[in-house]
């Protein structure tokens, strides 16, 4: 499985101690692998203030030896295949993991429609619009149980 | 609503709201994109319902909220780009969690304000309490005036900017970002921090464990400069950095799960 180490020797005994973006999306994106799609990102315009804000903290990394940028909505690497320029490391991590949060394919963002419990915006503040989820949560119940006396 | 209970005779539903009184405010002035409204008579819950309700569902990208009255909690949790004024001072807990809001408070704050900030920028003209900054992972918070204890504790990136002084273990276990500080910081500056860097301009009344000088970049100078031509500071002093001695905390011998944990 990409992104993840194994360890024992049957499949049975296998656990995965480190899970990248592309194996919790089932898929890899086509921005991971072509930088012509990402070229065209301003930085500025998707970061609040005067300069990138919070993507000061976001550097080219490394993850099982590929070079990679850390999305901290899904506590998970995503990983970049393409030759990136000597010089433009950050800059290029940065508008990779850009385009993978305004796309919403960030599987923190993937999980909000089902799980939020207060309206907010789905994709977060790299968009200007988006869509509003959260607004008819539901306390999930589970089939046979009751509660107990007095609760 | 399912779920809803009783405990103590306080209300409460399934998302562990306790505050019984949630009528949206009806004082609020809509002009366009901009609104306003006075929180003096509102609850917290109604404060940030209002602002909830402007900002994501009406359009609204500048609200100045009246009136703040020291009240918790205000302003948590905004997730999308916006402007907001506080009027007054706020109290504790002040812009928690938010995720790219501008804000600026009028006034002073107290304990924890932008805890656990994503992205964005929080600027307070006047104090801030202990804890300011708490575990902000982004943006940038800027305090006009003095901060209490523990400034930054535990901060995971971002940039905390103080123009006056700051008190005991300031940077306490941060993990990454900057810290400005223009006047002295008190004792324990830096204690058992992992990473990031902490500038002072004033006298430090006692470094902290493994927390030591640290050498001068260009890119020191390019942020420092940037940050304060950005949010109008003038001119900067001349500062001396701390770092990580890297003596107290190993971070290469920690698995990529737990280094995952520790720095983001």
């Amino acid at each position: 499985m990409a992104g993840s180490a194994s360890t024992g020797e049957s499949p049975r005994e296998t656990r995965t101690v480190a899970i990248d973006a592309e194996v919790l999306a089932g898929k890899r994106f086509a921005y991971q692998e072509d930088m012509s799609l990402v070229e065209d990102i301003d930085l500025l315009a998707a970061t609040p203030g005067q300069d990138i804000n919070w993507l000061e903290d976001i550097t080219l990394l490394e993850e099982d030896g590929v070079p990679a940028v850390f999305d901290r909505y899904s506590n998970s690497f995503l990983k970049i295949y393409f030759d990136i320029p000597e010089g433009r490391e950050d800059e290029i991590a940065r508008k990779v993991l850009i385009k993978h949060l305004t796309e919403g394919n960030s599987y923190g963002i993937t999980l909000k429609d089902i799980h939020c419990k207060f309206p907010q915006v789905e994709l977060g503040p790299w968009v200007d619009e988006s869509p509003i989820v959260g607004t008819d949560w539901k306390q999930p119940v589970l089939e046979g149980w009751t509660a107990p006396a007095g609760h | 609503m399912p779920g809803s209970g009783s405990r103590s005779g306080v209300s409460y539903d399934a998302r562990g709201l306790v505050e019984p009184h949630a009528d949206m405010p009806t004082n609020i002035e809509v002009d366009g994109g901009r609104a306003r409204f006075d929180a003096s008579a509102l609850t917290i819950r109604q404060v940030n319902m209002a602002l909830r309700k402007l900002i994501y569902n009406d359009g609204v990208t500048d609200v100045t909220v009246l009136n703040p009255s020291s009240k918790h909690s205000l302003a948590v949790g905004i997730l999308k780009r916006c402007r907001i004024h506080f009027e007054g001072s706020p109290g504790w807990f002040a812009c928690g969690l938010i995720d790219g809001p501008e804000v600026t408070i009028n006034g002073r704050v107290g304990w924890s304000v932008a805890e656990n900030m994503m992205s964005g920028v929080v600027t307070i003209e006047r104090s801030a309490g202990s804890l300011t900054g708490a575990a902000i992972r982004g943006g940038d918070l800027i305090v006009k005036g003095d901060v209490g204890a523990r400034t930054g504790i535990d901060q995971k990136g971002g940039t905390i900017i103080v123009t006056g002084d700051v008190g005991i273990n300031t940077g306490f276990m941060m993990q990454r970002g900057r810290q400005i500080i223009c006047g002295n910081a008190g004792m324990n500056l830096g204690d058992s921090m992992y990473d990031g860097a902490i500038y002072v301009a004033g006298k430090v009344r006692s470094l902290g464990v493994d927390c030591v000088p640290g050498d001068w970049t260009d890119a020191d100078t390019e942020l420092i400069e940037r940050k304060f031509r950005i949010h109008g500071l003038g001119d900067a002093p001349e500062f001396q950095k701390f770092v990580c001695g890297k003596q107290l905390h190993n971070y290469d011998a920690l698995e990529p799960s737990e280094r995952k944990l520790v720095i983001h």
